[in-house]
């Protein structure tokens, strides 16, 4: 079984999009919405898309949508690479900086977080 | 259906979760204004009429003894209990607003260790908040129409996630939305057995779902079942778990590929078996389609295939009767035998508001059905038969003893329902309360055995005459002339009164056609325009031959129309307000 720093491809980052790293937290994210989605009005519900807007202009989750995204994101990161995450750290929400804006913004903050090489996270995440 | 939440925390996404949910009865939901729960259930009106209320709230809101007791401040336990008992009342009071009421009863998260090994002694929460829910639960004992569901089995299903702290402080939302799934499950189910669309019939193969192996290759002596084996005793408990439903009032019948001599033996002679042929409603065992044979089954039994469930170890089976008879439900059954009693004991489909002495016996009452069809199969005319049945019809008026089994037939009756109305206790208790409007239950027995309470008629005075409001008969009494006496009945009652018509107006639906028949045999006249039926008082509505009929000389207990002559004594009726 594989970790998953041992996702990352020879030569790029792990945080890069369309490292297997990347990749791998893209698809916790995607699992992520699909059960959020369950949850919301049809009108409501959100893409599998890097672009999708989770907070800001244009995005379409009221406040309770995503704090029951955050804490099934959480869940479901825990649950791939064995450590607690808390996403609302380092301000997420500012315009500028926040690692909430889209889909994969979210992806590339969680990327560059210190995760614990673990055993079987890949085959937990697929 | 509308369903009104109400809660001192945020229920938002419980209200998604539900307008989400596939499943039938679909619902829309109504949430009340954030933090309320007495104003929204002693004024619903101020947000629109709703059928069905949910009332899930924080123990330590509801009961401040409690708060204190969680802070390990001071507080009395009497206390507490008075504040549960004023909660219990509020309910109570707000009964009438709704069909039914699902009161979710009290948890704590797992967080909360209390007072460690004595949080369930003297004083300590656990223990506290144990007696709350056993007093609520004592309070809302005798409130038909309000449920108190287990909230601590959602979540248990979830386990150390159920409660978010993150959620709780960002939005005022304990729970996960797991724990809601959980929640929406039950409140389907409970909303089911309210209107009555729970199943009443499991029909199960035999090799490798009742008993490990096949009868046919090894032999009744050599099957899996009991002993020192672990699959032997997973399929007993299998079985356990079948008579545990046969014991509630749910039929058993068998749909098996086999020989029907070899398998009949087989649930006769080995030792260990739990279920004997006897415990089987009916049959079909034999090398036909399973289909075929379970549309057959639940013909035989009266009973529309909406009330059928069908259980059977092989996928291919499964598959079948799924897409041949959609009504029929299949659940999805585990590869792993040891899951088979858990699976069963899991399934929601089967709940019932009641349990009366007509569901513990009825698979009695399927047996003597079948020496019945055995009589007329030996006697020369269907009249002969009705004669021989030696039928008598007691009718009684609404009482405490025979209301719960007066609703759930009202509620469950689908085949001979003149209109299908559907209500609940309170409801037909309200209903009742009008002057002009009158309910006789009919309690069934012949030479074979007692049917039970299998009857209802009820009828509205109008100016002149009378409608029949309830017309409904169990299926299992269907075709041997009750029907006729009840008409009898009422036309006599109606005619004592001076009344001049007796009219039912027939409302169609999709499984009374047997009812539609009924009263185009019935003697009435028809209007097809209004679908209504008449008979002019003016002529004796004939009594069928050969039923006795048995009049109660006082209602029991306390009835809507406990001081009123009823049926029993037409002679002496007189409903007040009543011209002709």
């Amino acid at each position: 079984m594989e970790g998953i720093k041992s996702l990352e491809t020879p030569g790029s980052k792990g945080s890069d999009p369309g490292s297997s790293r990347f990749d791998g937290i893209l698809k916790v994210i995607y699992e992520s919405v699909s059960e959020l989605n369950l949850q919301l009005p049809e009108g409501r519900r959100i893409e599998k898309s890097p672009a999708t807007i989770l907070f800001g202009a244009g995005g379409k989750l009221d406040s309770l949508a995503l704090a029951n995204f955050i804490v099934i994101a959480e869940q479901k990161l825990e649950e791939s690479f064995g450590c607690r995450i808390d996403l609302t750290q380092d301000d997420p929400f500012s315009p500028a900086t926040g690692h909430f804006g889209t889909i994969r913004s979210l992806a590339t903050y969680v990327s560059k977080l210190a995760l614990p090489e673990v055993e079987g996270s890949q085959s937990r995440s697929e | 259906m509308k369903l009104h939440l109400i809660s001192d925390f945020n229920l938002e996404t419980l209200g998604h979760f539900l307008e989400n949910d596939g499943s039938s009865p679909k619902v829309s939901v109504v949430l009340a204004p954030f933090g309320q729960v007495f104003p929204p259930l002693l004024q619903p009106s101020q947000s629109g009429t709703s059928d069905f209320a949910v009332v899930w709230t924080s123990p330590e809101k509801i009961v401040p003894a409690f708060a204190a007791a969680l802070d390990n401040a001071a507080f009395s336990e009497d206390q507490a209990v008075s504040e549960v008992q004023q909660f219990a009342d509020c309910l109570r009071a707000a009964q009438k607003h709704f069909r039914a009421i699902f009161v979710v009863s009290w948890t704590v998260a797992s967080h909360h260790r209390g007072n460690g090994i004595r949080s369930l002694k003297a004083r300590g929460p656990r223990k506290l908040l144990l007696k709350m829910n056993l007093t609520l639960a004592n309070e809302l004992e005798d409130c038909s129409g309000t449920y108190l569901l287990d909230g601590q089995r959602w979540t248990e299903e979830i386990g150390k996630n159920a409660y978010s702290p993150k959620l709780w402080y960002m939005t005022k939302t304990p729970f996960q939305g797991g724990v809601f799934r959980q929640a929406v499950s039950d409140l389907k189910a409970a909303i089911s057995t309210v209107i009555g669309a729970s199943r009443k019939l499991v029909i199960v193969d035999l090799d490798n779902t009742l008993w490990n192996g096949v009868v046919g290759d090894l032999g009744w002596e050599n099957l899996g079942l009991g002993g020192h084996d672990y699959l032997g005793e997973a399929f007993l408990d299998f079985q356990r778990a079948l008579k545990s439903l046969r014991n509630r009032g749910i039929l058993l019948a068998i749909a098996s590929k086999n020989e029907e001599s070899v398998a009949l033996e087989a649930l006769s002679k080995h030792p260990e078996m739990i279920l004997r042929p006897d415990d089987f409603s009916a049959w079909r065992i034999n090398w036909n389609d399973k289909a075929a044979n379970i549309a057959e089954l639940a013909a035989e039994l009266n009973l529309g295939l909406q009330s059928a469930v069908f259980i059977d170890d092989n996928p291919v089976e499964r598959a079948r009767v799924s897409e041949a008879l959609p009504e029929v439900y299949v659940p999805e059954w585990p590869h792993d035998k040891t899951l088979f009693a858990s699976t069963l004991r899991e399934l929601n489909c089967f709940d019932s508001a009641y349990v009366t002495a007509e569901d513990t016996s009825r698979h009695r009452m399927y047996a003597t059905e079948k020496q019945r069809e055995s009589l007329r199969k030996r006697v020369s005319s269907a009249a002969d038969w009705l004669l021989s049945l030696e039928t008598e019809v007691a009718v009684e008026e609404l009482n405490d003893a025979n209301c719960p089994r007066v609703v759930q037939l009202l509620n469950k009756t689908n085949q001979m329902n003149l209109t299908t109305r559907r209500l609940a206790e309170g409801e037909l208790r309200a209903w009742l309360r009008r002057e002009n409007r009158r309910l006789w239950a009919f309690r069934v027995k012949d030479r074979f055995g007692d049917s039970g309470l299998t009857g209802i008629l009820s009828l509205e005075i109008e100016s002149g005459g009378a409608l029949i409001t309830d017309f409904v008969l169990s299926c299992r009494v269907m075709g041997r002339n009750v029907e006729r006496a009840m008409v009898a009945l009422a036309a006599e009652h109606c005619s004592a009164l001076g009344l001049r018509k007796l009219s039912a107006v027939y409302i169609s639906t999709r499984k009374n056609k047997p009812c539609l028949d009924f009263w185009m045999s019935s003697g009435f006249s028809y209007d097809e325009k209004e679908s209504r039926f008449t008979w002019p008082l003016t002529r004796i509505y004939p009594s069928p031959d050969g039923i006795r009929i048995r009049r109660q000389e006082e209602p029991q207990g306390d009835a809507p129309h406990a001081s009123e002559p009823g049926l029993a004594d037409p002679a002496h009726a007189s409903l007040k307000g009543i011209t002709n």
